[in-house]
């Protein structure tokens, strides 16, 4: 560990030397709407990022942290402009840049990872030729490492590079000579047997073509026990520079892409999300810029995924001595990652400053709410406000829940539920749900966890009986409901009913929200129209919004007010069980936290049940009373919330709670 | 890709099936009794109309009048006219007419249709933009033959550039007002179509990755915005090229043209049923293969085509 | 991680003043904007686009005149004499006379009613029939849309114009104008069918129908009450823009004269008379052919009109 703080002295060191990569201050940024109003986006806002550093900026959307990024690239979308304050790249101005003078900084001096990888990869183009394009468009030389001084200076201290032409690439052409080569030098000094083929192993593993440098292939030789001057004479002779296609694949292998070089040669459809995410990283380093500008670049991946690719990206950018600024809605992850923090809310900085002093201490209002809402391990699940009204003993009745989690009777029983789906042109079968069974106690909730692909929103499909299973039964207070029909269907639909992800596609866009909230009503024709209008007036007081809105359409609503709807919505029929697929994922933060304490005082009031879908474990530590865990189809853990966080029994449950960014820091020391 | 082909292929077939029968009804549904026609005004033999009925499978029942007939079709046997000849012949001869003017017409749209749609879509809101605009709009709203009657007007009777008519074998100046009349629709199309193409994929978030790489203007515009316009523009192209065939009706009778359109036309009014489902059988194949090769094309342009 | 001794210069602690940035509570509505539907949205885009003002002034206008061509002259379009045949415009006369020597200025008036209503009742048609098979195929799914894909996809190899001159040679004695209508219906359908198709296909998967049938809501009520109404806007974009394309058709098959029989006054017709005398009197045959232009025109430039109001992507879902 001592070489690790030897090297953060350095790096301490290197930057206080230098003045900051990027400098922004008092920056305003301005979008035009359509009638010729401007709206300010970014407000006096000012940060700096020195060499070497992460800077996380934190914020919920529209805060302007995304703006503040592109402004620095020069890359603001439609009518935005910067208006006022200053932006700095290494002491040059740049916020007056031409877009022509921002094309000699973009990519060389300033990279991008972007958000979203399915958007952002062009379809038409085979991935290595995106490569391609960024190392052509700076004319990068290929057969060489370019650096920037802040790793060359870190590197230099501790590894001997002996001069420029050390930093050649290594071709794939001369691999092949280059490890027999290495070969024969190991036998030559007396490395036999399992220690041979380990090394030998090592060096097919580090000596990727394109990616590892002379000066690094002669200190591996040397490491490996091979005389200084032997290693440096072989790395010498055969490590020449590489080709483009070597280059192109070195990069995508760096990025953390398997078997790069073939990969290089498919289209971005044929690639998952992660894999994109990795070639857009791949992209974003190809010439070797000082800053990094990852704008919410894991955002769109599983936890696991982004965990990789993070840690990934972290290593890379600290062997590169690049510095990233990294744009980012999950606290978690930013005090995880960076070491300077910039809370951003409503075009503004409200607060700056060492990561985890800001989030440990904060000052600001905001931020002291955004820290006091977000989800994490250390979170506890949450008291209703009736139960915290009461005295000590019912918090504690609702904790020790197991003793009554046992007695309370069965609302939802699922058992050997299988789902298979047809494979498109295949004759093969796809088991997307596989042998589940669980049970779903009434009052209580029972979240099921896992990432895409695990199968858990097909099982609510069948729950809701959206869906037939393939064999296997869900009964509903104890009948089957594969045998309703009619009027027990009609029956079932009244008392179990869904809240669904996308609080944008689930609230029909030509209704008016009094329509919406009232179709439940219509359908199992409850009441006359004056009690109809007097329940919908009660249903919006239950999910605490003004009446006003029912004269209103959706896409007036924020995301949080639409859930709030489809939440009112599916309370219209009071019904027992309330089935909330990935019902909070789509939210900011502090939305996120008033949405779910909303259904826990509903289920404390009412004594609802919910089976709760999501991806996201820190939501399930403050929602769930009993956990499932799910991979691929396959139901691996089940058990209570606090026994699965406390002592996950499978590998794949760690692995999850490992990855929930931040899961280990204790955030908000000075909130109560 | 080969799978892709010959699924396309076959979905092709029954197409083919269903228009032809269509076509075929639709003719043989004609009133009045094309033997009589042949007669003219003399008095009708009976017994050498029932032999011509014969011939012309005409006493057979429907269904297997059609199926004859595509036996016929398949070894591009059509028949004869009643002037005696060949249906085949009077088609090769007019075929090669219409083909040249649908080429011209073909490269006149897609030339100048991209070239201002492009320009309109990257400079969207300049004035030239609007010009392009509204020009686009007007030709889309006056008929084709009333463009070629101004054109006719102007171009032939008043300035003299180019000649009114082409007449039976025109060369390619005799054809190029025609041509230019007969793109002039689809041109405008293609301009509205390219223009909204290009003006919403320079949003898009891969051409602002590309910008990020540090690409200069030009070959960001080049290869992200415009390589993946073109897609739907190509397809539409590929489209019109049948298209074009079939619509040559108007412009070769106005510039007396005797191309396909012009016999089309002139053996549906004198009821030469032979020639019309033969003509028609053939401009639907055209146009049907016109649509297969433009799903190669856009396997060709879109790789998330050519893997499905 | 790196320690956080000592912040670097510029990155201390900063803590902006509360007064400067001023904390809302978390999602409130704003409840002092007023309430708008899509259909009221679509309206206030639609008033603010100058290409809607000016097409529906002149839409308005075009009804007008083929509700009430009397109002605009007093002269019979079919009141010909050969004594007038090519004289110049004169008072009472502004267009002057055709070959057949019938005043060129009625003639264009009344034409209007022809066109229009050509127009109007094969949009009507294609827009009932063709919404319903497309409606059908898309809510069905499986056979019955593979079936009627099919049959969209033998009516759309055949040119519409080859197509309908072959229909109409079948009906040359019927003169009502119906037998246009129809022909033009029968070969427009298809184009309204796959949009139709299209529009129910992608509204179908919206999330808010499984929500309706999770709250009890039958397929047949989703069609009725989510899925249609849903799909409305496309359609709507499709009718008005064939609308100017169908008049432009009648005109095209009267001209080729074998639309409308020669007794109704239409600007086709017309045309297609006057291109014999082209040469020497082009002004004939200019100012039916500017009617029709304008008519086409005013009809396309509202379906643009309608197609930005209504276009999902500028509006901010």
């Amino acid at each position: 560990m001592s070489e690790q703080t030897n090297i953060d002295d350095k790096l301490g060191q290197l930057q206080r030397a230098e003045v900051p990569l990027l400098e922004v201050k008092d920056l305003q940024v301005d979008f035009t709407t359509d009638d010729g109003r401007a709206v300010h986006a970014v407000r006096d806002s000012s940060f700096s990022v020195y060499p070497g550093q992460w800077v996380a900026i934190v914020g919920e959307s529209g805060s302007g942290k995304s703006t503040s990024a592109m402004a620095c690239l020069g890359l603001l979308p439609g009518t935005g402009k910067v208006v006022g304050g200053s932006i700095k790249l290494n002491g040059n101005e740049i916020s007056h840049y031409t877009q022509k003078e921002f094309v000699n900084v973009r990519g060389s001096k300033m990279g991008l990872v972007p958000q979203d990888p399915m958007s952002n990869l062009n379809p038409v183009w085979r991935i290595g030729t995106q490569v391609k394009e960024a190392l052509v468009a700076n004319n990068m030389d290929v057969s060489h490492e370019k650096r920037s001084d802040l790793a060359k200076a870190l590197a230099k201290a501790d590894i001997e590079i002996k001069s420029e032409g050390d930093e050649t690439f290594l071709g794939s052409k001369q691999l092949p000579e280059l490890l027999e080569a290495a070969e024969q030098a190991l036998v030559a000094i007396g490395v036999e047997g399992d220690a041979f083929a380990k090394k030998m192993e090592y060096f097919r593993a580090e000596w990727v073509p394109g990616s590892e440098t002379r000066w690094r292939v002669a200190d591996d030789l040397v490491k490996a026990g091979v005389k200084a001057d032997d290693a440096w004479y072989i790395a010498k002779k055969y490590v020449t520079g590489s080709s483009m296609e070597d280059r192109i694949a070195g990069l995508l292998d760096e990025a953390g892409l398997p078997d790069a070089a073939t990969r290089a040669r498919q289209y971005p459809h044929e690639f998952s999300g992660g894999m994109r995410q990795r070639a857009l990283i791949a992209i974003g380093l190809a010439c070797r810029p000082e800053l990094l500008i990852a704008d919410e670049p894991t955002s769109a991946l599983d936890v696991t995924v982004q965990k990789k690719i993070l840690d990934h990206l972290q290593d890379l950018t600290d062997s590169l001595g690049t510095a990233v600024l990294f744009i980012t809605h999950d606290l978690g992850l930013a005090a995880e990652r960076a070491q300077h923090i910039v809370v951003m809310y409503k075009g503004q900085v409200v607060e700056s400053g060492p990561s985890l002093e800001v989030l440990q201490h904060p000052q600001h209002p905001y931020t002291k709410r955004l820290v006091a809402a977000a989800p994490s391990l250390a979170s506890q699940r949450i008291v209703s406000v009736e139960e915290r009204g009461q005295d000590a003993s019912a918090i504690m009745e609702h904790k020790v829940n197991e003793e009554s989690l046992e007695k309370a009777d069965t609302i939802i029983e699922v058992s050997h539920l299988t789902r298979e789906f047809k494979l498109p042109r295949t004759k093969d079968m796809f088991k997307a749900v596989d042998d589940v069974s669980f049970k779903l106690k009434r009052g209580t909730t029972l979240a099921i966890v896992g990432e895409s692909g695990s199968g858990k929103s097909t099982v609510a499909n069948m729950v809701l009986k959206l869906l037939e299973p393939t064999s296997g039964t869900v009964t509903y207070n104890g009948s089957d409901i594969a045998q309703f029909k009619g009027e027990s269907l009609l029956d079932f639909r009244r008392h179990v009913q869904p809240v669904f992800q996308n609080p944008y596609g689930s609230l029909d866009p030509m209704y008016s929200i009094f329509r919406s909230i009232e179709e439940p009503l219509r359908i199992h024709k409850v009441g006359d129209k004056k009690s109809r209008a007097a329940r919908v007036r009660e249903l919006l007081d239950m999910v605490e919004l003004p009446e006003s809105v029912m004269r209103r359409y959706p896409n007036e609503l924020s995301g949080g007010q639409r859930q709030r709807i489809a939440i009112a919505r599916a309370m219209a029929l009071n019904p027992d069980v309330i089935v909330c697929d990935e019902a909070v994922s789509a939210l900011d933060v502090l939305v996120q936290d008033q949405v779910l304490h909303l259904l826990n005082d509903l289920q404390a009031k009412n004594g609802l049940s919910y089976l709760f879908i999501t991806h996201d474990l820190a939501v399930v530590r403050q929602i769930a009373d009993d956990v499932v865990v799910m991979q691929h189809g396959k139901l691996v853990e089940h058990g209570t919330t606090d026994e699965v966080f406390l002592h996950p029994q499978q590998q794949y449950t760690r692995d999850l709670l490992d990855a929930i960014p931040g899961g280990k820091l204790e955030l908000g020391l000075n909130l109560d | 890709m080969g799978k892709y082909l010959l699924r396309r292929i076959l979905q092709m077939i029954p197409v083919v099936l269903g228009t032809t029968l269509l076509v075929y009804a639709l003719v043989f549904a004609l009133p009045g009794d094309p033997v009589k026609a042949m007669f003219g005004d003399k008095p009708v033999n009976e017994a050498v109309a029932a032999q011509i009925r014969a011939e012309y499978n005409l006493d057979k029942p429907f269904i297997v009048q059609y199926f004859l007939f595509l036996k016929n079709a398949l070894t591009l046997n059509f028949g004869e006219t009643f002037a005696g000849q060949p249906v085949i012949a009077e088609i090769g001869r007019a075929f090669p007419v219409t083909i040249k003017l649908a080429l011209m017409a073909f490269c006149f749209e897609a030339i100048f249709g991209c070239v201002f749609g492009v320009i309109s879509g990257l400079k969207k809101g300049k004035w030239y933009d609007s010009v392009i605009l509204i020009v686009s709009l007007l030709l889309i709203s006056v008929p084709t033959f009333v463009t070629g009657f101004v054109g006719q007007y102007f171009l032939g009777v008043k300035w003299r550039i180019l000649p009114v008519t082409a007449g039976a074998n025109p060369g390619f100046f005799d054809l190029l007002m025609p041509a230019m009349v007969l793109g002039s629709v689809s041109m405008a199309y293609i301009i509205r179509l390219a223009r909204s193409e290009v003006s919403s994929n320079i949003a898009l978030d891969y051409v602002r990755t590309a910008r990020a790489k540090g690409m200069s203007n030009t070959s960001v515009t080049f290869r992200h915005i415009l390589r993946n316009s073109m897609i739907p523009v190509v397809t539409y192209l590929g489209q019109d090229l049948g298209a074009l065939m079939g619509g040559a009706m108007i412009t070769e009778q106005i510039f007396n043209i005797h191309g396909i359109g012009f016999l089309t036309y002139q053996s549906i009014l004198k009821g030469e049923a032979n020639m019309v489902v033969s003509v028609v059988t053939l401009l639907t194949l055209v146009f049907v293969i016109c649509n297969l090769l433009v799903d190669m094309l856009y396997a060709a342009l879109d790789p998330r085509i050519r893997y499905a | 991680m790196t320690d956080i001794t000592k912040p670097l210069p510029g990155q201390e602690r900063y803590v902006a003043p509360l007064e400067e940035t001023p904390l809302q509570t978390v999602d409130t509505v704003d409840e002092s904007a007023t309430a708008t539907s899509m259909w009221s949205d679509a309206w206030r885009a639609l008033r603010r686009n100058p290409l809607f003002i000016i097409s529906s002034i002149l839409i308005v206008f075009i009804i007008f005149v083929a509700l009430f061509p009397g109002v605009f002259t007093k002269n019979d379009p079919n009141y010909c004499t050969l004594d007038n045949s090519l004289e110049p415009a004169r008072p009472g006369h502004p267009f002057g006379f055709d070959l057949q020597g019938c005043d060129v200025y009625s003639r264009v008036i009344y034409g209007t009613r022809t066109s229009l209503s050509v127009g109007i009742l094969s949009t009507l048609i294609v827009v009932a029939v063709g919404t319903l098979i497309g409606a059908i195929a898309g809510f069905c799914g499986g056979w019955i849309d593979a079936v009627l894909s099919r049959i969209v996809d033998i009516f759309m190899a055949i040119p519409m114009l080859l197509g309908a001159i072959v229909v109409l040679q079948m009906f040359r004695t019927i003169t009502s104008i119906w037998k246009v209508v129809l022909v033009l219906a029968l070969f427009g359908w298809v184009s309204t069918a796959r949009i139709a198709r299209g529009a129910v296909l992608s509204s179908k998967n919206l999330e808010f129908n499984t929500a309706s049938t999770a709250l009890g809501s039958t397929p047949m009520r989703n069609l009725f009450r989510h899925i249609l109404p849903n799909s409305l806007a496309p359609i709507i974009v499709i009718a008005t823009t064939s609308l100017g394309s169908y008049i432009v058709s009648e005109a095209t098959l009267s001209f080729l004269g074998i639309g409308l029989p020669s007794t109704t006054v239409s600007w086709g017709g017309d045309i297609s008379n006057a291109q014999s005398i082209l040469r020497t009197d082009p002004m004939v045959l200019f100012y039916p052919s500017v009617a029709l232009a304008v008519t086409v025109l005013a009809f396309i430039m509202m379906g643009d009109a309608v197609k930005d109001a209504l276009d999902p992507k500028s509006r901010t879902a």
